[in-house]
């Protein structure tokens, strides 16, 4: 469900800015452990540090002679399948952000968001109620006019259907992920359908019930097309 | 039997304890002929997934100045309902809840596998988690717009009842007034006058709210957020119009003439901040989170005027006596944390801006207060933006990794004293039957007062053995002490954790090869390095280093084995191997050399070394090395210039900084390509493996260290120059062969010579 990426820092603003871990990769870091790098050497007491013995590799070119037609000048790496334990590729395979390829209409995300806006119309106030649709409007003419990525895209048509699926905690999951990955693309409007989730959640089980019956819910499909 | 090793992890995994010696010499002259002092790194709430809290209140010992909570060591009689104290030898009748118990039916927290246990119990009212955020708006347009979204971005984050508020500041300070509305209303400080908690609550108008207090009418739980509502809200209600305030805020408005700085009142702002919460929301969990991207130019806790051509104080002036207004910000501040730790709230600072921003006057606002301190170039950063995300990391169970208002007693064994602590914590001068005369760190009591902690919050606690010579080994023939951690959770429930651990007396003068077999020469590395940095903080310099060397000297003379005035005969045990290099590192270490280092990055490197557990701190010391290569598996190599080799990838991890390095040859087979070549699989894996690494750490890191890939002959090659043992330099280049290393040009001591005087010294006779 949430994408697992790793962007460069900003370089131009900080010296040696460490990368970006996408919320995915942040939440679930812990999970399988690498190898801790803990251990140290202790340094002999007697005589001098004996240097590592370096074995025999054609590297051949001495410090200062600059190599200038590179593969010729220096010998080649050893051949073969290397003997270190393959990783964890899971990281790597997503290093880099994917655009996924994502047609989604933007009635699919905004209609089951205003449907379940329209049902908490009676429990929540005016203002609020007003405030929602204000962001739920923003969230439209930004999508409309191209300036929300694919990944959010996508990401929403994901949250809403959830949200229809009444899975809040999923749902409420997903606002999550978009608010920390694509901040500045959501951060005015996305705050609207945080408040609409938890206005959901908070309503009585029978007026969600009335509803269900029309938008005949998807939610196993949902997660099944999802992974 | 386990070895000593195992035996020191074991505990460390289930208590969060590490002593520095494991068996203990049983008298006083003995113990400080040990010379690293007995004492323990003791991480108060470490995570212990496997440990689920009991439901109940714990069981005290009826004696008034004890009180200790029945624990695996007591003695028990079942028949009789009956326990006698391992501290004090009272003896307590079991309360009525406890009729069942027997033999066969013993409550957890007489099992000796609860030698750690968690009480969870409710007393008073609930309080939410407060945040409050004091922004500065004197900021570029490009670090203001990431702030704001950082700040939106985390009313995600915080937990949905949680009570936030803003403060903004500039020349001016506003205190935003939160309401539902959606107009928004704020009350206009000045920035040049300091104002008393009082005046503060009456200009918002907070007295009167909290007048009815005053005339003893006991607080409903649901009317103290209720006082300060139109400050600090739920977020989970002004979520939409907090959103919108903060996307509305723009750069303080006020003009800055060319060669000079912005006026900017960061001391006002955080008083107000304390002010605010002290009045309305005093003993529950609050963090103060300052965002400033520079110095403190006007008013209480100016650092430096607002003219551009006098720059911030260096290390250079205030040696000379010339930072003006260091010592008058500093009491400013210093004021302002022990407010916010009586008040039981923490501050935490998020400094972000390529010069100093006054860290070394306001640390102690976050060291007194157990906040956070982080530093970056700019609040565009991924360093800011996901550090600050960190903070709002959840364990497990979903809760927030932090806790709130500890309140830590240490009780000890009659043999045993306390001396006091190095940690983020206040004393709450709790003098009693086990506090020591002698001090060490914060002293003088029993007991501290931690405000904000998370599970890797460690202190540095010390004790004393007071048993006198030539008594008898002690009853029992081991000592005890207990932690009792009372806490907020971050679920607001009130817990309590115990942990009572004990080790063995020996006679040093029969036994001393149990005692020193029993040295954990990493816990006595990172106490001794506390001592170290807090004496620095003090003291000169050189004396902190001569202070240092005279006790590894002697450290040496004790436990070497040597024949007299032959250097070449000296020998440490296994025990002892790795100690006199990490006092070697440490000596070179940023927090005791101030060389190279701003007022402000020295406050901020010492801030992290007194809080971290034990394997963060000895990675702060003495830098991990590993080594990369065909010929196997990456594995740990001396940190040392003999290390850098033409071969290998070097992967070197300061805690600050995770630094990759190609060797000469390495860098000229990448630049080559020979990684894109299908038969050369194995190249692209070498190169892979260490950015693999370095990601893991980067992954789990608090906070988020900077990223340097670079190689031979790299201009960012200097950051692991200048850490490595220059055991190679261009004054003994030539004594070397080719091809083992790279030659630091340098004139720092290195390692051998080092050693070779620590053995000179150790073994003679006429020191």
């Amino acid at each position: 469900m949430a994408e697992l990426y790793v962007k460069p820092g900003n370089q131009e603003r900080g010296w040696n800015d460490p990368p970006q871990f996408s919320y995915g990769l942040q939440t679930q870091s812990g999970a399988g452990k690498r190898t801790l790098l803990n251990k140290r050497v202790p340094a002999q007491l007697q005589g001098p540090v004996p240097a590592p013995v370096s074995q025999s590799l054609p590297s051949s070119t001495p410090p200062n002679m600059l190599p200038v037609c590179p593969p010729s000048t220096v010998g080649a790496p050893p051949l073969g399948i290397g003997v270190l334990p393959p990783r964890s590729d899971a990281i790597r395979k997503t290093c880099k952000e994917t655009e996924p390829e994502c047609d989604v209409c933007i009635k699919d995300v905004l209609s089951p968001l205003q449907q379940t806006l329209e049902i908490c119309r009676d429990s929540v106030t005016k203002q609020v109620f007003n405030e929602i649709s204000r962001r739920l409007t923003m969230l439209e003419d930004m999508w409309n006019s191209g300036k929300l990525s694919a990944s959010v895209r996508k990401r929403m048509s994901v949250l809403a259907r959830e949200l229809q699926g009444q899975n809040w905690d999923s749902a409420d999951e997903i606002h999550r992920s978009l608010m920390v990955d694509h901040v500045n693309e959501v951060s005015q409007w996305m705050v609207g359908v945080k408040r609409l989730i938890a206005e959901a959640r908070n309503l009585p089980e029978a007026a969600l019930l009335r509803t269900n019956q029309g938008s005949g819910d998807s939610t196993n499909s949902t997660l099944k097309h999802e992974n | 039997m386990a070895t000593y090793l195992e035996f020191i992890q074991q505990n460390e995994e289930r208590d969060g304890v590490r002593f520095s010696w494991n068996v203990w010499p049983s008298s006083r002259l003995e113990a400080t002929r040990m010379v690293v002092p007995l004492g323990c790194l003791f991480t108060p709430l470490k995570e212990r997934p496997d440990l689920p809290p009991v439901q109940y209140e714990p069981v005290l010992c009826t004696r008034p100045t004890c009180k200790a909570v029945l624990n695996p060591l007591c003695q028990v009689d079942y028949r009789a309902k009956l326990w006698a104290c391992n501290f004090c030898f009272q003896r307590n009748q079991f309360p009525p809840t406890y009729a069942g118990i027997s033999e066969v039916n013993q409550p957890a927290e007489l099992m000796p596998q609860f030698s750690t246990i968690e009480y969870i119990v409710q007393r008073g009212p609930q309080t939410p988690l407060v945040f409050l955020y004091v922004v500065d708006t004197c900021l570029e347009e490009e670090d203001l717009q990431a702030l704001k979204e950082s700040l939106q971005m985390s009313l995600s984050l915080l937990p949905p009842d949680a009570l936030v508020g803003l403060i903004t500041f500039g020349r001016m300070v506003q205190v935003h007034e939160l309401s539902c509305d959606g107009i928004s209303k704020s009350y206009v400080f000045r920035g040049t006058k300091d104002l008393t908690a009082k005046q503060i609550q009456d200009m918002l108008g907070l007295s009167k709210a909290a007048a009815p207090a005053q005339q003893g009418r006991p607080l409903q739980p649901q009317e103290q957020p209720f006082l300060s509502s139109r400050f600090l809200q739920p977020v989970h209600k002004i979520d939409m119009n907090l959103t919108d305030l903060l996307g509305e805020l723009q750069r303080d408005p006020w003009p800055v003439p060319q060669g000079k700085r912005p006026l900017r009142s960061t001391g006002v702002a955080l008083s107000i901040a304390v002010g605010l919460l002290e009045g309305t929301l005093p003993n529950t969990g609050a963090r103060i989170m300052l965002f400033t991207g520079g110095p403190p130019t006007q008013g209480p806790g100016m650092v430096v005027g607002d003219e551009l051509k006098t720059p911030i104080r260096s290390w250079h002036d205030i040696e000379k006596d010339n930072a003006r207004f260091m010592k008058k910000a500093t009491k400013h501040y210093e004021a302002l944390a022990n407010r916010t730790a009586a008040n039981g709230h923490c501050i935490d600072i998020y400094a972000c801006a390529l010069d100093q921003t006054g860290l070394l006057e306001m640390k102690c606002c976050s060291n007194l207060t157990g906040g956070e301190i982080v530093i970056g170039d700019s609040f565009n950063t991924s360093l800011f933006k996901q550090t600050f995300q960190r903070v709002f990391t959840k364990d497990p169970n979903g809760s927030f990794k932090m806790a709130f208002g500890a309140n830590l007693d240490v009780k000890t064994s009659r043999e045993l004293k306390v001396s006091g602590t190095i940690g983020p914590c206040v004393s709450l001068n709790v003098n009693g039957p086990c506090v020591s005369e002698n001090e060490l760190g914060v002293g003088g009591t029993s007991q501290w007062k931690i405000c904000a902690l998370d599970p890797t919050t460690t202190l540095g606690i010390y004790f004393e053995v007071v048993n006198q010579h030539n008594a008898p080994i002690p009853q029992g023939g081991r000592g005890a002490v207990q932690f009792v951690t009372q806490y907020q959770h971050s679920t607001t429930q009130k817990r309590i954790r115990v942990t009572t651990v004990a080790r063995n007396w020996a006679d040093a003068q029969s036994q001393i090869q149990h005692i020193e077999a029993a040295f954990d020469q990493e816990a006595a590395a990172v106490l001794m390095a506390r001592l170290g940095v807090y004496r620095a903080e003090t003291e000169e310099g050189p004396d902190v280093l001569r202070w240092l060397d005279r006790q590894l000297i002697r450290l040496c003379q004790k436990f070497g084995q040597y024949n007299k005035d032959d250097p070449s005969s000296f020998r440490l045990s296994d025990s002892f191997s790795l100690y006199p290099q990490f006092m070697f590192h440490l000596r070179r270490s940023p927090f005791l050399q101030v060389f190279n280092n701003s007022p402000d990055e020295s406050s901020y490197y010492r801030h992290h070394f007194a809080r971290q557990d034990l394997t963060q701190s000895l990675i702060m010391i003495q830098p991990i090395l590993y080594s990369y290569s065909f010929y196997g598996p990456p594995e740990p190599v001396l940190l040392d210039s003999s290390s850098i080799l033409a071969d290998r990838i070097l992967l070197m991890d300061t805690f600050f900084q995770i630094v990759i390095y190609l060797g000469e040859t390495i860098a000229q087979w990448r630049n080559a390509g020979y990684h894109d070549m299908p038969e050369y699989e194995n190249f692209k894996q070498l190169l892979q493996a260490p950015l693999d690494d370095a990601q893991e750490i980067l992954q789990s890191r608090f906070p988020m260290p900077r990223y340097i890939n670079t190689e031979h002959g790299g201009s960012q090659a200097r950051f692991l120059l200048s850490k490595v043992n220059p055991s190679q330099t261009h004054n003994n280049l030539y004594n070397w062969g080719q091809e083992s290393g790279a030659p630091i040009l340098t004139d720092d001591v290195s390692l051998q010579v080092f050693m070779d005087h620590l053995k000179k010294l150790a073994v003679s006779t006429a020191s």
